[in-house]
């Protein structure tokens, strides 16, 4: 294989690398609250893609984004407020199943809405065409959306560690009682952090609409890789899922390049050996 | 003590279905009316849905039957019984169309193939609890969909292993032809029935009320002596061999294995009837299967979209009705009133003593 | 055994991080005797209970049962070896009947091989007897059909007794059994306590100080998961040490 296909699989590993650790910050931030894996965290990765190509048509490309970000956070919101919260003191595994249930739902929604047929999205003009890095030519949008997620996942990190809503974040998560006994609105907090998960991967889906095109099925398509990205880096850790992102990225890229027939699964092989050298994960606690 | 969850109590204690401390005179009794109630919807079901469909709900009651021995009883929510189902559906398959098989071996083999990959995969995944285990089944049964999904040369990937016979029932000198789909629904009825009475006799033994102390408390149930990881094990495993037993019974009804059996879509198939027929009961599953199976088949003619009644049927059923069909028969019975309406839900009756009716304290 | 001492424990050891629960205890508890173990709040006690029975396995020290090493054996072999243990905050199997309760402790102690397993649990007529023994003794007989769940705080302490009993265990660790007990249950149970003694070797956490005075063959004190005190019930009331742990919190 040529060093420009090798570059060219590296970089797109990187890109796919930074939506799975973005995918994986989301759905950490919601298993750290609720922990319970967040099985509607791929179809809200799917409807913020298709509110974007619907609120680009109407406002431009920054403000398919906005809708699309703006939309799924209601939406989780709505979720949390009036589906989670009912389940927080029956067994956790009903949480699950509700948003089983969701994720059939917004899928079929979705077909109503827009169609089961595939759909393609161009990137904004200022943004199109490729840059020549050297070693290979790399299309000048991914690079861009590459960067920008990087910074979006380190702001999420930053936030979670070092401002006072992070901190009462991980004390609700720690001890949801004691927290709210200190006077803190718990409730208000849970539904913000699950907006704001679910945002995340809107905003994921929404993103990555000009490299990975549109399908109905894409957030079904996700989810488990999303789910192996936060097993691998450790249940409830960021910076975990953030390496477990890149990780799981780059290894399913450069299958694809290697022996595309082993690269889906060849990412469920990494998560079986993961789990069995290191049970709790890269950087999870135990 | 935390909130009494209402729905997954009732669902475990109506009918009931976990009477293993049942005096035997009287667990005959109660028995008895319940038994005859299944033979009934056994003869009847072919009249009221196709054949075809009728024997889905019997090979799905039986997945199901397996997922409730270690949710409903064990607590443990697994959302990868599709890789036993279609491990053991490939197997059978590949077994009959190339070395063909007699009907008897394959089913051995695919309730072998279950139970060991189960061993196999459950060992790994026993290993974690609550989400952690949930996850790694949902992985694990992804990892295996897309080795399916690639490896077209065994599998036929997407388009499914077709070519596959219906192998006669061969029982000594008799070699019953099972051509037809009436034929095929009488010995799927027939086995199911074989099936059942396998696993009323698992719970009703010392590992029901095993597993059903390592659902509700698994530091208790270690510290009274059992070795809770060994257990879910076990309960994994045999979960395993009856969801490939049933795998196979799915490889010969449309004469393909499509890819479909292997996939996601078929573990939340098994978890839907679970959820919906009631969980922890003996029965829930049967309901499950048969009212998820229906209505599939009644909605999915008129409208496409099917899959979001069956969704927000989940939800409801996740927000409302946890104890799911189960609870709103119970439900139902109790405001109907009569004797057996006063009794303290959730009371199973020990061996000798005549049933009591408790105010609960 | 060594010197009649059914359970001795030899510079038992636990720390979480920087934090150590429990800090070189050593004590020895003679077969048939009820051997309490008090102190204020934290000072350990059902720490040492928990690397006693397993839940934890200490950083440091052993654990001697009957005089085989047991230390950091994992729980669900304790019961094996004839060690039972009750839990201070109610542990039993809240959507199970008191009787299915019960009987999965007793049956635990059963041997039983794989083929044990294809016969009905009602048929195992000695685990029944066994349970409802059990049940009379701990006066639950009239719940035998209940949830435990349903049951009140008192009857839950109970069961909780009464599950710990149907391991057949020599030494029963008892943790507060009296925890949140009106006055007339916590006659109760102390009196159910007193008839296991001399069946059973008792070591028992206490708040109580009237029970533990009364019924205790030896008392060992803890302070900040030290022991600082040990003797016959006259010989702790009396030292200053004690006292001076307690403040105020003679009853």
């Amino acid at each position: 294989m040529n060093t420009s296909l090798l570059a060219g699989a590296v970089l797109n590993g990187m890109v796919t690398g930074m939506l799975y650790a973005l995918m994986g910050v989301g759905l950490s931030l919601i298993l750290g609250l609720l922990n319970i894996p967040n099985f509607a965290h791929g179809v809200l990765y799917a409807l913020g893609a298709y509110v974007m190509i619907s609120g680009a048509k109407a406002f431009g490309f920054l403000g398919g984004l906005l809708a699309a970000i703006a939309a799924v956070a209601v939406i989780g919101a709505g979720i949390e407020y009036l589906g989670v919260r009912r389940l927080y003191r029956v067994h956790p595994d009903y949480i699950l199943l509700l948003s089983f249930g969701l994720s059939l739902i917004l899928t079929e929604a979705i077909i109503l809405v827009w169609g089961p047929v595939g759909i393609t999205f161009q990137p904004p003009a200022l943004l199109a065409g490729a840059v020549d890095l050297g070693v290979t030519v790399y299309p000048k949008y991914r690079l861009v959306v590459m960067v920008f997620t990087a910074g979006l996942v380190l702001a999420c990190y930053l936030v979670v560690t070092r401002t006072r809503y992070g901190a009462i974040l991980r004390a609700g998560i720690e001890d949801k009682e004691t927290a709210a006994a200190l006077g803190i609105n718990i409730g208000r907090v849970f539904t913000l952090t699950f907006a704001a998960g679910t945002g995340l991967a809107g905003l994921g889906g929404a993103l990555m609409t000009p490299v990975r095109g549109l399908l109905p099925t894409m957030g079904i398509d996700i989810l488990p890789f999303a789910f192996v990205v936060v097993v691998l880096g450790g249940l409830g850790s960021l910076p975990g899922a953030i390496l477990a992102g890149l990780l799981v990225g780059t290894v399913q890229s450069l299958m694809t390049a290697i022996w595309a027939p082993g690269a889906d699964a060849s990412v469920f092989v990494l998560m079986t050996l993961g789990i069995i050298a290191r049970p709790q994960g890269l950087l999870g606690q135990r | 003590m935390a909130e009494e969850d209402a729905g997954f109590a009732s669902g475990v204690r109506a009918c009931g279905g976990l009477g293993a401390f049942e005096a035997p005179s009287r667990s005959m009794k109660s028995a008895f009316p319940r038994l005859v109630l299944l033979l009934a919807a056994i003869v009847a079901l072919p009249l009221a849905v196709r054949p075809v469909v009728a024997s889905e709900i019997w090979i799905f009651a039986i997945a199901g039957m397996a997922l409730n021995l270690i949710f409903g009883y064990t607590g443990m929510l697994s959302f990868g019984q599709a890789t036993f189902f279609g491990l053991a559906a490939y197997t059978a398959g590949l077994m009959m169309i190339h070395w063909q098989a007699p009907l008897l071996v394959v089913l051995a083999a695919g309730t072998l193939v279950g139970a060991l990959a189960a061993a196999l995969i459950g060992y790994v995944c026993i290993q974690r609890v609550g989400t952690y285990f949930i996850m790694l089944t949902f992985g694990f049964n992804q990892m295996f969909f897309f080795i399916a999904y690639k490896w077209t040369v065994v599998t036929g990937g997407d388009d499914g292993l077709p070519g596959i016979p219906r192998p006669p029932l061969a029982l000594g000198p008799l070699a019953i032809r099972l051509d037809s789909s009436l034929r095929y629904y009488i010995f799927v009825a027939a086995v199911f029935l074989l099936a059942f009475c396998v696993m009323k006799r698992i719970v009703d033994s010392p590992l029901g009320v095993i597993f059903q102390s390592i659902r509700e408390n698994p530091v208790r149930a270690a510290a009274v002596g059992y070795d809770v990881k060994r257990y879910k094990w076990i309960a994994f495993t045999i979960a395993g061999a009856f969801t490939g037993f049933a795998g196979v019974l799915y490889s010969m009804m449309f004469g393909i294995v499509p890819l479909e059996s292997i996939s996601w879509i078929i573990s939340g198939d098994i978890v839907f009837m679970v959820l919906i027929g009631g969980i922890g009961n003996l029965y829930g599953p049967l309901l499950g299967a048969a009212a998820f199976k229906w209505l599939s088949e009644a909605i999915s003619v008129v409208w496409e979209r099917w899959p979001l009644i069956l969704g927000v049927a989940l939800v409801l059923v996740v927000l409302f009705l946890r104890g799911g069909l189960v609870e709103a028969f119970t439900r139902l019975r109790d405001a109907a009133g009569g004797p057996r309406a006063r009794r303290e839900p959730g009371a199973s009756v020990p061996v000798g003593i005549a049933a009591e009716t408790e105010a609960g304290s | 055994m060594s010197d009649g001492a059914l359970l001795r424990t030899d510079e038992l050891t636990c720390d979480f991080g920087a934090l150590r629960a429990v800090n070189r205890v050593s004590l020895s508890v003679k077969a048939g005797t009820l051997h309490s173990v008090i102190g204020p709040n934290g000072s350990g006690k059902t720490t040492l209970f928990n690397l006693v029975s397993g839940e934890i396995p200490p950083t440091g020290g052993r654990v001697y049962f009957e005089g085989r090493d047991v230390t950091g054996l994992p729980s669900h072999r304790l019961p094996h070896l004839g060690l039972g243990r009750s839990f201070q905050r109610t542990n039993v199997f809240a959507k199970l009947t008191v009787y299915e309760n019960v009987w999965a402790a007793a049956f635990a102690r059963r041997p039983h091989g794989a083929l044990s397993f294809l016969r009905r649990a009602s048929e195992f007529s000695d685990v029944d007897a066994g349970v409802r023994r059990i049940l009379g003794e701990v006066g639950l007989t009239h719940k035998l059909v209940a949830r435990a769940e349903t049951l009140s705080h008192g009857q839950q302490r109970a069961l909780e007794v009464g599950v710990s009993l149907a391991s057949s265990p020599r030494l029963l660790l008892l943790d507060e059994p009296t925890q949140g007990l009106a006055p007339e249950a916590t006659q109760q149970m102390t009196r159910l306590v007193q008839s296991l003694v001399g069946r059973y070797t008792i070591l028992l956490i206490e708040h109580k100080m009237r029970i533990v005075m009364s019924i205790s063959d030896r008392i060992s004190v803890m302070a900040f998961g030290e022991l600082i005190a040990e003797g016959t019930p006259a010989e702790v009331r009396d030292n200053p040490d004690v006292q001076r742990a307690y403040l105020g919190a003679r009853r």
